[in-house]
This record gives structure tokens, sequence and C-alpha cells, in this order.
């Protein structure tokens, strides 16, 4: 089908109108993540000499300017300590109500994440979630042969049923 | 030698709200404005440009836009001219520097432009393109764009730990409105009844459709100078920039630095810095106007700002101290509920009612002002920006 107004772009990918990452490795350093997110593990890199481990990962650790590494696990449940349900001006790509939490996954770390898989109204603070790992459109990127579709996944988090 | 002192001596800007024009008609019509506000300046005065847009890259798809501005408003800038971007805070991040611009020498007339145009033909591309204002890999993916989520949160932790009621909340809208009423280029030009905004439309429970500032197309221009040469371009008394201040900790939700979403400890940072290079305390302001995207943010703005103690913005409020004739009126013009907020052009119209107020020319003039500030926050309430303006250096 074309694209109405711009037939040109008829079957292009736009990374620019992506509200999903360029997971793939070409496009970025810190495609592990995603990989073992894929193994529905949620990680994140912790400095080798001074310890830090800051979510989103990162290339550098920003304490000590160094950039040796490692890949460490983060907790897959955690506690709801605040959320909200959006009922309108909700964007193309999501349904209302949208719901949405502050999640303390301990260790210091509150993260803002969507809550999947749970009927409007029944979300409470204090409830137990857990990491709802699922596939998205994968990313199309030019190779010499033509175009190749990279695979990706993303996550939520769900309730733990009672 | 002592260090140069600058002033903002004029502006205006477009009509705000859903405008049949272009992101160049409305920065055109707003520069008209800005000069027609000062008869004693002329185009070719200017020598630097900065322009605050966030979408223009997006919407209008224009990136590097400073060029094409100050070429369709006829200024040839010879010191600087460039595009400045802190989405809801840029106007504000253009007037500082424009300042250190003018105080270092490297300028001596510097305009200072923002504006967006936000509404697109068909409108899921504004919502959509919204996804770009946050941390787009780790707060877009979760469908985060326009951030009423996040300050619905927000206003249900404040008034968990504080009592704050949802008509607090709705004190603000009324008040809002009541002064956009009688701002012809705001938005909104009628006033909302308690009763209505209390039975609007949910948007983000608690958050309602009153509760939320508008998308909005507009523009407004400023211009800064030095005192001698603003003498020489206008009448009015002169209006110093007295001390500034901007404070980040953290780019995304996960790495929120308070206890809880109502605990903004960022911006008493920067609160704390523009005061003390300003000089002032908290009961030295005489009026302000603060970054009102949310009915809930200009109550914990008001404590931020130590206009009243932490937790006590609710009542604060409900008393009328934010009114004219209050402690510290807030939001003047009627803010971004009720004026709208073109991005880039807010803390530029901010700073231009806070003008006119120490000058002596506000529609709604709190009597005998001689200090304010104006008070921005960007994207997720990510960053604060913090002036503050006075009759005195």
């Amino acid at each position: 089908m074309p694209i109405p107004g711009i037939p040109v772009l008829e079957g292009k990918y736009f990374a620019t109108m992506d509200f999903y990452p360029i997971e793939a490795p070409e496009f970025n350093r810190i495609s592990k993540f995603y990989e073992n997110l894929a193994q529905k593990k949620l990680t994140t890199t912790k400095c080798k000499k001074c310890g830090t481990t800051p979510f989103p990962p990162r290339v550098v650790c920003p304490e000590c300017n160094s950039d040796e590494l490692e890949w460490v696990e983060l907790a897959d449940h955690g506690k709801v300590l605040n959320l909200s349900e959006e009922v309108a001006g909700v964007p193309l790509g999501f349904e209302a109500p949208l719901i949405h939490a502050i999640i303390d996954l301990g260790n210091g770390l509150r993260m803002l994440s969507r809550i999947v898989n749970c009927p409007a109204g029944q979300l409470k603070e204090g409830d137990e979630v857990k990491l709802f790992v699922f596939s998205i459109p994968p990313m199309i990127m030019d190779i010499k042969e033509g175009t190749k579709e990279s695979p990706r996944v993303f996550f939520a988090f769900e309730p733990v049923k009672k | 030698m002592s260090e140069r002192q600058v002033c903002m001596i004029g502006g205006g800007m477009s009509q705000w709200g859903r405008r049949s024009a272009s992101l160049v008609d409305v920065v055109q019509e707003a520069a008209k404005a800005c000069f027609d506000d000062i008869p004693g300046i002329k185009r070719k005065d200017i020598d630097g440009f900065l322009f605050a847009s966030s979408y223009c890259g997006r919407n209008p798809f224009q990136v590097n836009a400073a060029p094409v501005m100050a070429e369709r408003i006829g200024i040839k800038p010879l010191n600087m001219c460039s595009r400045v971007d802190t989405l809801c805070a840029g106007g504000s991040s253009a007037i500082i520097l424009a300042a250190g611009l003018v105080k270092a020498g490297m300028a001596d007339v510097v305009a200072v432009a923002g504006g967006e145009k936000l509404y697109t033909p068909q409108m899921w591309e504004a919502y959509y393109s919204e996804m770009a204002s946050i941390d787009h890999d780790w707060d877009a993916p979760h469908g985060m764009g326009l951030p009423g989520p996040f300050f619905a949160m927000t206003a249900k932790d404040h008034m968990k730990r504080y009592g704050t009621k949802k008509e607090h909340l709705a004190l603000v809208s009324v008040k809002a409105r009541r002064a956009a009423a009688v701002n012809p280029k705001a938005q909104f030009q009628k006033e909302v009844t308690l009763e209505e905004v209390m039975k609007a439309r949910p948007i983000v429970p608690p958050l309602t459709l009153f509760d939320c500032c508008p998308i909005t197309d507009g523009a407004s221009m400023t211009i800064l100078t030095t005192p001698d040469r603003a003498k020489a371009f206008s009448n009015h008394p002169l209006v110093y920039i007295r001390g500034t201040a901007q404070a980040t900790r953290h780019s995304m939700s996960a790495n929120w630095p308070g206890e809880d979403l109502a605990d903004w400890v960022h911006m008493r940072t920067a609160v704390k810095r523009a005061y003390e290079v300003a000089r002032v305390k908290a009961s030295d302001i005489d009026v302000a106007q603060t970054h009102d995207c949310f009915t809930i943010s200009e109550l914990i703005e008001a404590e931020e700002l130590g206009f009243c103690k932490k937790g006590e913005g609710g009542p604060f409020i409900a008393a009328g101290q934010t009114d004219i004739g209050g402690r510290i009126p807030i939001n003047t013009d009627g803010g971004l509920l009720g004026v709208g907020h073109p991005f880039g052009g807010t803390g530029i119209r901010q700073g231009m009612e806070i003008m006119k107020q120490l000058q002596g020319r506000a529609t709604r003039q709190v009597k005998g002002a001689k200090i304010g500030l104006t008070h921005n926050l960007s994207g997720l309430n990510v960053e604060h920006t913090v002036l503050v303006y006075g009759l005195e250096p």
C-alpha cells in the first residue's frame, strides 16, 4: 500500500518514527542488554573497577571513567510504589487504559514501566509484579544483498497472580 | 573593569493556540510584536540571535532552524546565530545564554526567539512524536510521551503524603483561566468554574482535562542588551537579569532523585543557586511565572521555591496566596494552563510577563513589583531552570 501523501516511502522502515530502540549490534554498544532480555533476563552493566552498577547500562563507568564493564542481572520481581492509568491521549501503538507504575526492584533501583496483562482498576500500591518480555516488530536495515530483518524484544511488568 | 550587566528591554508574542499558520509564520508574528514593543530598535541593531525550539526538527521537519528564522525575520546577526533546545525550558535556556553573551561582551543586542508548530495535519503524529521528548530508548517503549502519567503519580504522592485534595489542583486551573481570559494572545480566552474543572473528563486520574496544559502553536521574541543600549532603545524602566540556574540530575524515570515524586530535589538545587547568584531570598520575590504544565506542578513549585512550607502548597493556593493581592502572585498572564505551551516559546513568554510586571505595564499588574522570577521544568521532570529578574542589577 502506498503511503498517503508520500508514495516514495512505500515499504520503507522509519527509524525516526520508531518508539522502540534500534537494538541491533550494528547500531549500539549495549545490544547485549537486548540479547539478555530475549533470554528473559533484565540486566545492566557493572564497573569491574569500582563496582558502580547504574541503570540504564553504559559503555563507560560514570563514576570512575573505566570502560571495563560486565553484565549483571537485576531483579525480575518488584513491588509497585505508585501507578497511573491513562485513559486519554494515549499514543498510537498503545491502548487505553495505559497503565504505568513506579516499581521498586531493590538495591535502590526504582523503575518506571508499563504494566501489561492487567485489567483496568485492578492494580494497587504494594502489589508484586514480575518481568514480562515480548517480541516487537523487527528493525529493517540495508545490507549489501538487500535488506535484513533484525528481530527485537522489549519488556514490561505484569501482576504476579495471587 | 566591572562586569557588564544585561537587561530585557521588551518583547512580544504571536497569537498562541491551534494556529492556521506555519512555524516561520508565527516566528515572524512574534518578531513583529517584539519590534512594535520597542520602537527605538531597528532590525540592523541585532547582532546576536538565539532560537529556542524542540520540535522544529520533527513536526515542521526543519533542523538548523536559526538561520531560517533570522532570514525570515530580516535580521543579520554577526556574533551568534544558533538554535537552543531544552524542550519545555528552551526559551529560558536561550535567555540565560544570551545574557552570558551580552555580559561577556561577545554580543551587544541579542534577539531571543522561541516557538513551535506542534499541530500536524493528522493529530496522531503530534501525540506520537511526543515519544521523542523523553529518554527515548528507556521511557518511550513504555508508551511514555506526553508526561501526564508521571505527573498523575506525582499528584498521588503529594495527596498521600500531605493530604492535598483534587480541589486544590482545580483552583490552580481556575486561576490560570481567569488570567488567560484577559490575555488576548492566550490559547484559552474563557474562564472556567471550579465545578467545571472538577467535573471535567479524566485524562489520567487524578488529572482531568483542565489539569493539563494544551498542545500549542506559537512563538515569542524578546531582546537583551546592556543598560546603556537599553536606555537608548526604550523609555521603560530597566529590568536586569540578576541570577540564573539550571540543574539536572537524571535523564529518565528510573533515576528519579527524590524520596517520592512529590519531592523535587533538583528543583531545590536550582532555586538555591539562582537565589544565591541573584542575592535574594524567597520572601524578596514579588511575582513569579512558574511551570504549570500540570496543576500539581504549580502547587509543588510554590513549595520548592520557598513561598510556603513543603506540603502546604494546597492550602496556600486555596487561601488565594498565589493570586493577585496574595503573598506571591503566580502565573499572572495565565501560565501554561491558560496561555498554552509551545515549548521553546514558554520561557520567553514568562520572562516578558515578569519584565512587564517590573516595568509596571502588565495587564494584571502586581502593585510595586521590584523582583520577579521565572521557572521551567523540562520533559519528564528531569531539569529545572530558574531566572531572577529585578529593577536593580
